[in-house]
């Protein structure tokens, strides 16, 4: 009884415009049908009829066939009458709940045959119940409906049929309710409804959902799950928080098994679930925006759940090897692993390296990326020539790159030449010799540093010159300008603060600009030019502007 | 010196003479002879009697224990004590008891008491003043107190309410009458020096007498009653009206004077011109009885001429020279030299200083200050005429230099306008307005300007036009094309819409010149306003007209409009480019920044003109610049219309560069990305370090052999497709972008790392020049293509020449801090030689703090000691008291119990002797 209440109540919250159903159904449930029976001529003539079969059923045995005429109607329903089949399940759900706690469900020993047959015909029904359920989960507005009943006739399940006492969770059941909560037709809404009620809430349904992801995952592939159903699986994963801090606080949905040891009630266990769930999720073969999803919430929200960070290895050094963003994105926790799990990456370096191509400092992750190349490259004692390289590549690459780019770079420079002070011959170098200087005066000079060369050992970086910075020391936005020039002026700071120069954007730069109330008034162009789009008259003197040579502003037919 | 201290004390009173052997009577005497002052004497002596008493008690002074070190040391004398007293502690001491005595102790007693009077009379008690001082004193404060609180409309400013001294009750004044000075007095003989202080006494007494007499009369007379309010405000009511009557009465006196002394002028006068006229000094004798009645009209004639005449004389001072051609040109040249100096100052980023442009304004303030006068003149001639410009009749000469300056304008205007009456005057260098520095700009070949002899024609149409206008008041005439010559002032952008709505565009210039006229700042007060608000909504309005189809041409004369108004709302001006630089790249929406349409390339385009692009830093060049270069590097392209958009842009920031020749980073990056995405087949990889985006859909060039390129329109840049031709779009993208990255290449040639930056063009050249691509291209392309490839690669070589290694830091080396102690010649321990200027001063501080504080404790340990001791012989007197009193109750009690005790005693004996007795 008490659970057929709490069930309409919680319906009531999802659906208000069904008001009035439930309020029949709770009558309904009510002992004396007789008395209510009679109200029900006004009544829809279904909803009647619905009731009535599952009054029959629960009154005798005899009945039990319109078990199969409801699943029938709920099943039907989907297709013309939604509200049919929502009263259908609801009243289904509630003839077995009485079924299972009347222990019908149950096999008993030394039971006849044809109560063998009986028990069987009714598990039938139950799981084909479920099945409809399942695609109830799909329809937009009896969703809802279908995933509490789901949960209700889930938790009934657990306790009544394999006898009270022992603890059993309805693996199958849950899994085959999952399974269908992933797919891709079933609206967002509707999991995120799961999650915030049930994962988020009880312990226990949390454990299995991962359990039961992890099994959905290693069971197949991405290709036969589909794109779709990958990132339900990694959103769902994702949405999951809060990782449980310790084992007394947990909460059970199910009553919890009572013995101490049980896998439910220990933390660890929790954790080994998330992280298999997601170990699972990564080896199925993620193509590159999910790679990057996943590396993007690493640090936040998956780490968290690992007891053994070092499973991570592989997905990481796969990223970091794949090149590009993805590379950018995993270098964080390749880092880590190296740093605190004594990761041996060969050839660090020079795939850091490799890191540094023309969409580098295009990239959205720049200012990230900047942050771990400078703890990188932090250390002193690492070899001049490949500080060098670094810092010859990144001026290189300075020469195409926005404002906000070039504004980080410069100081990092700094930094780097002010650590390692062999460096220095890059941007002050003095011919030896005369025959050097002469040499130089008459040949010119080209730049001994090797682009193309992937080794930063050998690139020569360190014999070259930064040319570049120099170039960029007459950039057109003032500031820039400005800050390329600390280069050439003497070095008395100690160091930048790089946090102070990473994160900017066009956008903030002309921001920055705007903001400012113009006070004084602006310096206006002396001469009021003769010509602006027009074209010099033919022989005459004056010159054509560039934009008048290289563009057409004759009138156009 | 041997023997006991009294008898030591004894003898060294003998040896000063202090005490002797018995004198006789006749020695005595003989010494008070000789000896005049008696008083020198006895000073000697109490001199030597202290001397003595210092020399007996050696704990009077602090003196080192072991006498002075060092004796030969020093220059002083040995024998002289002070050197080397170092305090004289019982002195102190002495000091310290009195002082307390006086502070503390008094406070001590007052303490726990209640009420009392205070004497706060100056100086009571103060017992170092005498009693002269004193009053003194009392006076001159109680005379300052009453001078501060005079008001300025005291009535009674004159006389003094306050108070003055007064000797026996009378008044003593200072200022007045003295009283009759003892000295003055007649029955002393004045000058005798020997007045014996008998007779003086007795005149002393005999005055004494006459005033007691005197006062005792008035007493008996009027008995002294004080006056009512009543009375003291009639009294000052009537002496102010007195006063008031005393002075009209001097005024006319003086006017009285003043006529007298006027009749005698006109001789003076005459004494005064006769010198100048010296054929005429014999006439003068004789006529001078008569002139100051008979010529007084004719001379005054005569000196109104005169005065005029003098007037005259000052304002005929000689004009400014008209300048030579030459001179005039040499000024402009010499101006176009100042301006482009200050102009590369700001290109470099160093300060401009205002100082420097407030003198140019000052010059330019005074420069109209000389022509005020004359135009003042002008306009009340021709009021009416407002200015437009001088027309097209100007001097070729500034022209020839391409100097449109037009503060010179106006210099040439008022110099024109002073021969020529026609022409009108411009009273503010901004009212010279386009027409005017055009007519000059165009003077020479005014014939194939468009511009300025339209310009030109409208004046002088206006100008007839006017005069009609004026002599029928009419306001709604329009002229032959059908334009109103008035118009109320478009304020906003609707306004100025619906204004020009109906006519066509050729003529709008024509009407913004005429509205420009109409309210022009000088006409009205308000019209400053109006026409910042004017010049807001005709930048607007430009962007709104070539967001279409437009006459190029005349969009160019509205920009140069904006810019002529730009001189004169420079802010408003700015603020409106920097909204519309705000409104495309702050929006919500941000695709904003990447959907620039006609009208804003047109707005940037002016931004170019109407401000130096050179600068370091401007505030709405560097924006517009930004605004630019986000397009060029972050746009994705997503059609034709972005790449010849781009391509726009590209050209502008090279313009916006040809000065300065700044770097821009984004727009190689742009260049080389067009022409990879252009490329009939995708290149290979990047052969360079650029970024390069996805081309869109069918944006390479297939198959246009046949198609010739031309040059790239407005039409191009919009991103829907239209009728022309897509390939012959690409083909001209293509073409364009070689010859921007020509001109850039031509641009920054000096630039350092200039291999670097165009070394990846030549590998993306010769992928379209590669077999799998050229067979596309026209030939005309293919020839382009091959020539700015050589171009650039001979630019390279030449780059690779003139290439040198860095040498950035021929600094003056950094000096290393050194680590060996400054050595001190004079050193002392006891001082602090903290190099640390700061922890210096802190230590000195804290040692003051400490003395400070050790001083203030041993005070008050002395001073609770004193309590202390007052307390104990307050309480010893209290005791003693007690103690007495105790005695004496005791003795009484004693004496009285005695006498008991003796009658007990005594009974006791006799009854035990009759006992005995008996017994």
């Amino acid at each position: 009884m008490a659970g057929k209440s709490d069930l309409s109540r919680s319906k009531r919250k999802h659906k208000g415009g069904e008001e009035p159903v439930n309020k029949r159904a709770r009558s309904a449930s009510s002992d004396d049908y007789e008395s209510e029976s009679e109200s029900d001529g006004e009544v829809d003539d279904r909803h009647s009829k619905i009731l009535l079969l599952e009054n029959e059923v629960l009154e005798s045995r005899k009945h039990y066939n319109n078990i199969a005429t409801l699943i029938g109607l709920a099943q039907k329903g989907d297709a013309q009458d939604a509200e049919v089949a929502v009263f259908a399940a609801v009243s289904l759900c509630r003839v077995f709940i009485r079924l299972l706690a009347a222990g019908s469900l149950t096999r008993k020993k030394g039971a006849s045959e044809k109560e063998e047959t009986v028990v069987r015909w009714l598990r039938e029904r139950l799981s084909e119940y479920r099945r409809v359920l399942t695609s109830m989960l799909q329809q937009e507005e009896a969703a809802l409906t279908a995933l509490t009943l789901s949960m209700r006739l889930l938790k009934a399940e657990a306790q009544y049929l394999h006898g009270a006492g022992e603890y059993s969770f309805p693996g199958v059941s849950f899994s085959e309710f999952i399974t269908g909560l992933v797919r891709p037709e079933v609206d967002d809404s509707v999991r995120a409804e799961f999650i915030e009620k049930f994962v988020d809430e009880f312990d226990d349904i949390r454990f299995y959902t991962f359990r039961t992801l992890r099994e959905i995952l290693s069971e197949s592939s991405a290709s036969t799950l589909g794109d779709d159903t990958v990132i339900n699986i990694f959103d769902f994963l994702t949405s999951i928080e809060g990782v449980p801090d310790a084992s007394e606080e947990l909460n059970f949905y199910i009553d919890p098994p009572t013995k101490k040891t049980h896998p439910l009630r220990t933390l660890s266990q929790h954790k080994k679930q998330a992280q298999e769930a997601w170990m699972a999720l990564m080896r199925l073969g993620l193509n590159k925006p999910q790679k990057k999803k996943v590396l993007e919430i690493m640090a936040t929200s998956i780490a968290p759940w690992f007891t053994k960070p070092e499973l991570l290895m592989d997905f990481l050094t796969d990223c970091y090897n794949e090149g590009g963003s993805v590379s950018l994105l995993a270098l964080s926790g390749v880092f880590f692993l190296i740093q605190e799990r004594n990761l041996d990456y060969p050839l660090f370096y020079n795939k850091l390296y490799s890191l540094l191509d023309a969409d580098l400092l295009h990239s959205k992750h720049r200012s990230r990326f900047f942050r771990l190349l400078d703890t990188f490259l932090a250390s002193s004692h690492l070899p001049a020539v490949l500080v060098a390289s670094f810092v010859k590549r990144l001026a290189r690459l300075a020469l195409n790159a926005p404002p906000s780019a070039i504004v980080a770079i410069v100081p990092w420079m700094y930094n780097i030449l002010k650590k390692h002070p062999l460096c220095t011959f890059m941007i002050h170098r003095v011919p030896r010799t005369k025959e050097e200087k002469a040499e130089i005066e008459a040949e010119g000079l080209a730049d001994p540093f090797l682009p193309d060369e992937t080794d930063p050992m050998e690139t020569r970086a360190i014999e070259s010159c930064l040319w570049e910075i120099v170039q960029l020391q007459s950039h057109y936005h003032p500031n820039v300008a400005t800050i390329a020039k600390i280069i050439s002026e003497q070095f008395t700071k100690q160091v930048y603060n790089l946090e102070d120069f990473l994160d900017h954007s066009y956008q903030s730069l002309i921001e920055a600009e705007m903001h400012k109330e113009v006070k004084k008034p602006p310096v206006v162009e002396f001469m009021i030019p003769k010509r602006i789009f027009t074209s010099a008259e033919p022989g005459s003197e004056e010159k054509n502007s560039l934009l008048v040579d290289l563009w057409d502003f004759s009138p156009q037919p | 010196m041997a023997g006991s201290q009294l008898k030591r004390l004894k003898a060294s009173l003998r040896d000063q003479g202090i005490i002797g052997p018995q004198q006789s009577k006749k020695q005595k005497r003989k010494q008070a002879e000789d000896l005049k002052g008696r008083n020198d004497k006895r000073l000697q002596r109490s001199a030597v009697l202290e001397n003595i008493r210092e020399q007996f008690n050696p704990f009077q002074f602090k003196t080192n224990a072991r006498g002075p070190k060092f004796d030969v040391t020093t220059n002083k004398p040995a024998s002289n004590k002070a050197g080397f007293i170092k305090g004289r502690p019982g002195l102190s001491k002495a000091i310290g008891e009195q002082q307390r005595r006086e502070t503390l102790l008094v406070e001590m007693e007052r303490r726990n008491k209640v009420g009392g009077i205070i004497d706060r009379r100056f100086g009571e008690d103060d017992p170092n003043m005498t009693p002269e001082e004193k009053a003194l004193q009392r006076f001159t404060l109680e005379k300052q107190r009453l001078h501060k609180k005079r008001s300025m409309f005291d009535l009674e400013d004159d006389d003094d309410a306050g108070i003055s001294l007064t000797h026996f009750g009378k008044k003593l004044d200072l200022d007045g009458e003295p009283i009759a000075d003892d000295f003055d007095e007649d029955d002393l003989p004045s000058g005798d020096e020997s007045d014996s202080d008998a007779e003086r006494k007795r005149l002393k007494r005999q005055r004494w007498e006459t005033v007691a007499e005197e006062a005792e009369e008035k007493d008996n007379e009027e008995p002294e009653r004080k006056k009512t309010k009543k009375e003291v405000m009639e009294e000052v009511i009537a002496k102010s009206k007195h006063h008031k009557y005393e002075r009209q009465a001097a005024k006319e006196e003086d006017e009285e004077l003043r006529v007298e002394l006027d009749k005698d002028l006109s001789d003076v006068r005459n004494l005064l011109f006769s010198r100048w006229k010296p054929g005429q000094e014999d006439k003068d004798p004789n006529q001078k009885p008569l002139i100051p009645g008979l010529d007084k009209s004719a001379l005054e004639k005569e000196y109104d001429v005169r005065l005029r005449q003098m007037i005259q004389d000052q304002r005929a001072k000689p004009a400014m020279r008209t300048k030579t051609e030459e001179e005039i040109a040499e000024k402009a040249a010499e101006k176009l030299k100042e301006l482009e100096e200050k102009r590369l100052k700001r290109m470099r980023g160093e300060e401009v200083s205002d100082d420097e442009e407030e003198s140019e304004d000052e010059k330019k303030s005074k420069k109209k200050g000389k022509f005020a006068a004359e135009d003042e003149v002008m306009e009340d001639e021709e009021e009416d005429e407002f200015g437009l410009g001088a027309g097209i009749k100007m001097r070729p000469t500034a022209a020839e230099l391409g100097f449109d300056d037009e503060d010179d304008f106006i210099i040439d205007d008022d110099l024109v306008a002073g021969s020529d009456a026609e022409l009108d005057v411009d009273s503010d260098d901004d009212m010279s307005s386009i027409a005017s520095d055009d007519g000059a700009v165009e003077g020479g070949d005014d014939d194939d300007d468009d511009f300025s002899k339209y310009l030109a024609e409208v004046d002088q149409k206006e100008q007839k036009d006017r005069v009609i206008r004026q002599a029928n008041n009419m306001s709604t005439e329009k002229d032959r094309d059908g334009v109103p010559y008035t118009f109320s002032c478009p304020e906003t952008f609707d306004e100025l819409v619906a204004t020009l709505a109906t006519i066509p565009m050729a003529k709008v210039p024509t009407v913004i010149q005429r509205i420009r006229a109409l309210y022009h700042p000088k006409l009205a007060a308000s019209n400053k306003e109006k026409m910042a608000h004017f010049s807001r909504a005709l930048i607007e309005y430009i962007g709104h007209i070539s967001r279409d189809d437009v006459d190029y041409a005349v969009v160019e004369t509205l920009v140069r409009h904006v810019h002529s108004l730009a001189k004169t709302y420079p802010i408003e001006i700015a603020n409106e480019y920097r909204q519309i630089l705000i409104d495309v790249s702050l929006s919500e929406d941000k695709s904003k920044p990447f959907m620039l349409d006609a009208g804003l390339l047109v707005h940037l385009t002016a931004i170019g003109t109407i401000f130096p692009t050179s600068d370091h830093f401007h505030q709405v060049v560097t924006p517009a610049m930004l605004v630019i270069g986000r397009y060029l590097g972050q746009g994705v392209p997503t059609s034709l219309g972005h790449y010849a958009t781009g391509a726009y842009l590209s050209i502008l920031a090279l313009q916006f560069q040809q000065l300065s020749k700044r770097y821009v980073p984004e727009l190689i990056n742009f260049c080389l990305d067009t022409i990879c995405a252009l490329a009939p087949e995708k290149i290979a990889s990047n052969p360079a370090f650029f970024h390069m985006f996805e081309p869109p859909q069918g944006c390479r060039i297939r198959n246009c052999q046949d198609k010739t390129p031309r040059k790239l329109n407005y039409k191009d840049t919009k991103c829907s497709q239209h009728k022309s031709d897509p390939d012959v779009q690409k083909l001209s993208i293509l073409q364009t972008t070689l010859s921007i990255l020509k001109a850039a290449a031509e641009t920054w040639s000096g630039k350092s790392a200039f291999t670097e930056t165009f070394q990846p063009a030549l590998p993306v050249i010769s992928h379209l020049l590669s077999p799998s691509c050229r067979p596309h291209l026209p030939q005309t392309l293919v020839t382009a293509l091959t020539q700015t490839s050589s171009y650039l690669s001979h630019a390279l070589r030449a780059a690779h020449l003139s290439r040198r290694n860095l040498e950035l830091h021929h600094h003056k080396p950094l000096a290393i801090k050194t680590a060996i102690p400054k050595f001190e010649d004079s050193f002392d321990p006891d001082k602090h030689y903290d190099p640390d200027r700061e922890r210096a001063e802190l230590a000195k501080l804290k040692a003051e703090h400490k003395r400070e504080k050790k001083g203030a404790m041993r005070e008050l340990r002395k001073d609770a000691r004193f309590l202390a001791r007052e307390n104990l012989q307050k309480k010893k007197i209290v005791d003693e008291a007690y103690e007495k009193k105790y005695r004496r109750i005791v003795a009484e009690i004693q004496s009285t119990e005695g006498k008991e005790s003796n009658d007990y005693e005594r009974e006791k004996e006799a009854r035990k002797r009759s006992n005995k007795r008996r017994g």
